[in-house]
């Protein structure tokens, strides 16, 4: 009778042991890595609140759902993925960028690295961001690429982290309406001057475009 | 004794099986069948009621939420809050009840087959038959109304309910989008098929609606309609998708408004309403009008409260904690950016009066002077610093003020903390500026849809305050806006004037938008206007531009007394104004806020749903 029930016993442990091999799938562990580029350029953009994505589809599924790779504020993006062909396409009227909407189609297997070229309305190049004192000063060229639209306002913002852009700072300054080519920037940050580091980057509001287009992040202290 | 036991468990099995028969066979008592409600006059009433109960969206005094994240209120319950832009709007983690989108199929299906039970039923006459139907189909309109406003055109049903039978084409079932201008249309034509069919006198407690609430409904529809098809094409890049479902044709916004002025004519002409002027204090007058439910002369369709079972908690959770009736109060105060709209009745510009051209406080002698002269409204929407309520008087005092080498220091006591002479530091009601629960935050609380009764705030009892949908002087200022937008300026101006003339404040003698758009915020405030009328306008992105600044960012107003002894100013009330410390983050409007995002889940229902711009 005991004998019985040991073997009964044995065989719910063996049951249980030989289930966990069976049903679970190793997790994904590749990665689609790539950037957001303009002529091989990077493009800056706010990399918090989610602001920036890129939508990735899978074929040959019931459902044709898109999962989200955000992108991060110096234009690069990162998905762990499991290995298959992927199209990735950026999200409708999402970014300072023309909407086109090109497909991109990444044959993932292991870690893959890809570009995403947009056409950028503007392009900020040639910045510089300094502290002299109490004053940040700042230069840069605002080049327009393509398209009419003009531009709303440019912003100066300082943060205390690396992380820089309209609400992630701890100053700001906006102009309206600048003229476009090269503009020279500067804001007072008396107030900041007790942080311990200063982070600081130059953005660009483009009329009808929801998201601002951002210059390089430079670290000040 | 094993006999005994033998018979007990015979006699248990027997009688088991002889209830077995009818145990199984009788009538549920919990559902009805359709045959049983169309054959009663109430039952049919029941089924209607049960339809208006469940008209639950956007902005309502049952949902503290709704409230906060526009320029209105701001959080008063605790800590900040974070909010830092719309995507509540668009988010599916973010929006867990579709407060914002609404896109409820289910009770329009429940419409549909309660519409075509009733058109079966013999037990009405034909005039009971149509009032009901009229009011049932006013409820549909007015989902589909909420619908299109929220995530634009949705596929339009009919009256037609849908069976599946195994094995059938699902896709036939599977409707596409309708363009934003077709649910428009739809709506009007409802409201003006079904205008005729219902009562055209006032009902009971406005709950009910009748004939000029489907007029009211479609004037309002066509007002938004011709708004949306003129200011979305004024936009830089016009929000559109290239079906239609979002973006309505330039070129129809005149139709739209000589739809909404004719439509709010009728009401103004032949409608049995018209603006409350009876009680000679005007701020008392407008709370009447808005607010108090006997032989109100304003309000066409409302949704209506009655204690016991139908109550909420408004009252309770918002009263100034001085007159508190449990230990909740001041869950959402209202911020200085609304109480500065009202103008003040000789002047456009209703910034508060707080230094004078040196920089230096002005002083006044009374705590209510400071709002002297202002658009009575603001006092029947707002509870001021030393206005009463309930018989007493709400005092907000943050602290007291004293020099100090020259310069002013705050003196800020624990709540209701009296000096040695028994004069009061900072008041029991607040303001304060820490994250303690429950205590005021602005120097404001709720005066519009704060209940009198005793009792009320009470969590046990809750309120009976109804919430307003649609009154008269909306039609009014329909007829304003819609007159101005055809060019009809005295038509236009005589309209907007007797608004402002009810709230003591100057006539027009010209008009555009921008006094529409101040009128509406002031008139309106908490009944569900501010943000779909920003939205139609293309404002909202403006309005709330992300920037810390007059527009986006929360205010709050800070009433002090100086402490100072032999100063000119010493017992006189002295105000700061200060960036509201309870609202992190300015308020940030992006453009894809402007249509909620279409739900995977609905797509992967009905694969023809396209998606909305920015998603």
């Amino acid at each position: 009778m005991k004998l019985k029930y040991s073997i009964y016993a044995l065989f719910a442990v063996l049951v249980l042991l030989t289930g966990c091999g069976l049903d679970n799938v190793d997790a994904p562990a590749s990665k689609l890595m790539g950037k957001i580029t303009y002529g091989g350029a990077p493009i800056g953009v706010r990399g918090s609140g989610e602001a920036i994505r890129l939508q990735a589809y899978q074929d040959g599924y019931e459902l044709h759902n898109s999962f989200d790779i955000f992108v991060a504020q110096d234009g690069t993006f990162e998905a762990t993925v499991f290995d298959g062909v992927y199209k990735v396409v950026c999200r409708d009227n999402n970014g300072p960028w023309l909407n086109s909407r090109d497909t991109l189609t990444v044959n993932v297997s292991g870690t893959t690295a890809c570009e995403y070229p947009v056409t950028p309305y503007y392009m900020i190049e040639n910045e510089t961001i300094a502290l002299s004192g109490n004053t940040l000063n700042a230069s840069c060229l605002v080049k327009k690429i393509v398209g009419d639209k003009p531009i709303e306002r440019v912003m100066l913002l300082l943060s205390k982290t690396s992380f820089v852009d309209d609400v992630s700072q701890i100053a700001r300054k906006d102009w309206e309406k600048p003229e476009v080519g090269t503009l020279n920037l500067s804001m007072d940050v008396s107030g900041s001057q007790s942080e311990n580091a200063l982070f600081a980057r130059i953005g660009v509001k483009i009329e009808g475009v929801g998201d601002a287009l951002y210059s390089t992040i430079v670290r000040l202290k | 004794m094993k006999t005994s036991l033998y018979i007990s468990a015979l006699a248990v099995s027997l009688s088991l099986c002889s209830g077995c028969s009818d145990f199984l066979d009788r009538e549920s008592d919990q559902i009805i069948p359709t045959e049983d409600v169309f054959n009663d006059p109430k039952m049919i009433q029941s089924a209607l009621a049960n339809f208006y109960g469940r008209q639950d969206w956007c902005q309502r005094i049952t949902e503290d939420e709704l409230y906060k994240q526009l320029d209105e209120v701001c959080k008063s319950d605790g800590g900040p809050d974070n909010t830092q832009n719309f995507d509540f709007i668009n988010d599916d983690n973010k929006d867990h009840n579709n407060k914002w989108r609404v896109y409820d199929y289910v009770l329009i299906r429940n419409i549909n087959e309660f519409l075509e039970s009733l058109r079966a039923s013999t037990v009405l006459d034909a005039t009971a038959k149509a009032e009901v139907e009229g009011q049932a189909r006013f409820l549909r309109a007015w989902t589909y109304f909420n619908t299109v406003r929220t995530i634009g055109g949705m596929p339009i049903v009919g009256d037609k309910v849908f069976d599946y039978e195994v094995g059938m084409d699902i896709s036939s079932i599977q409707l596409p989008r309708a363009t934003e201008a077709e649910v428009y249309d739809y709506i009007i034509k409802e409201c003006a098929d079904i205008a005729p069919m219902l009562s055209d006198k006032a009902t009971v407690n406005a709950g009910r609606a009748n004939k000029w609430a489907a007029l009211s409904l479609k004037a309002r529809a066509a007002l938004y309609a011709g708004s949306l098809a003129k200011y979305n094409n004024l936009m830089s890049s016009p929000i559109t998708t290239p079906g239609g479902e979002v973006g309505i044709p330039a070129e129809k916004a005149q139709g739209y408004y000589q739809i909404a002025l004719a439509t709010a004519q009728e009401i103004i002409t032949t409608g049995p309403y018209k603006l409350r002027t009876s009680n000679p204090d005007r701020a008392r007058n407008f709370y009447e009008a808005v607010c108090v439910k006997d032989n109100n002369e304003e309000v066409i369709w409302a949704r209506d409260y009655k204690y016991p079972g139908q109550t909420h908690g408004f009252t309770t959770r918002n009263i100034p904690g001085e007159l508190r009736e449990e230990i909740d109060a001041s869950c959402m105060t209202p911020v200085l950016n609304l109480v500065e709209a009202y103008e003040y009745a000789n002047d456009r510009d209703g910034e508060l009066r707080l230094k004078d051209g040196k920089g230096e406080y002005i002083g006044y002698d009374n705590v209510l002077d400071v709002f002297g002269n202002k658009d009575a409204r603001l006092g029947g929407t707002v509870m001021l610093p030393g206005s009463t309520f309930r018989g007493k008087t709400v005092n907000f005092q943050a602290g007291r003020k004293y020099l100090e080498n020259g310069e002013w220091k705050d003196q800020i006591g624990a709540l209701g903390e009296k000096d040695a002479k028994g004069n009061i530091i900072t008041a029991l009601n607040g303001p304060i500026e820490t994250n303690d629960q429950n205590v005021n935050k602005t120097g404001f609380a709720f005066r519009k849809f704060m209940d009198e009764t005793i009792g009320s705030g009470t969590r046990g009892r809750g309120s009976e305050m109804w919430f307003v949908r649609f009154r008269f002087a909306e039609t009014l200022l329909v007829a304003a806006e819609a007159a101005m937008e055809l060019g009809q300026t005295p038509e236009a101006l005589g309209y907007i004037n007797q608004v402002r003339e009810r709230a003591g404040i100057q006539r027009l003698t010209t008009i555009s938008l921008d006094d529409i758009v101040n009128e509406n915020r002031v008139e309106f405030a908490f009944e569900d206007h501010r943000l779909p009328d920003l939205r139609r306008w293309r404002l909202a992105h403006k309005v709330w531009d992300g920037v810390v600044g007059a527009s986006a960012s929360h205010y709050v107003l800070f009433p002090f007394v100086v402490n100072q002894p032999g100063h000119p100013l010493d017992g006189k009330w002295v105000f700061d104004k200060k960036l509201c410390r309870m609202s992190t983050y300015p308020r940030y409007f992006k453009l894809q806020n402007y249509y909620g995002f279409i739900k995977q889940e609905w797509i992967d229902k009905n694969p023809k749903l396209v998606k909305n711009p920015y998603q």
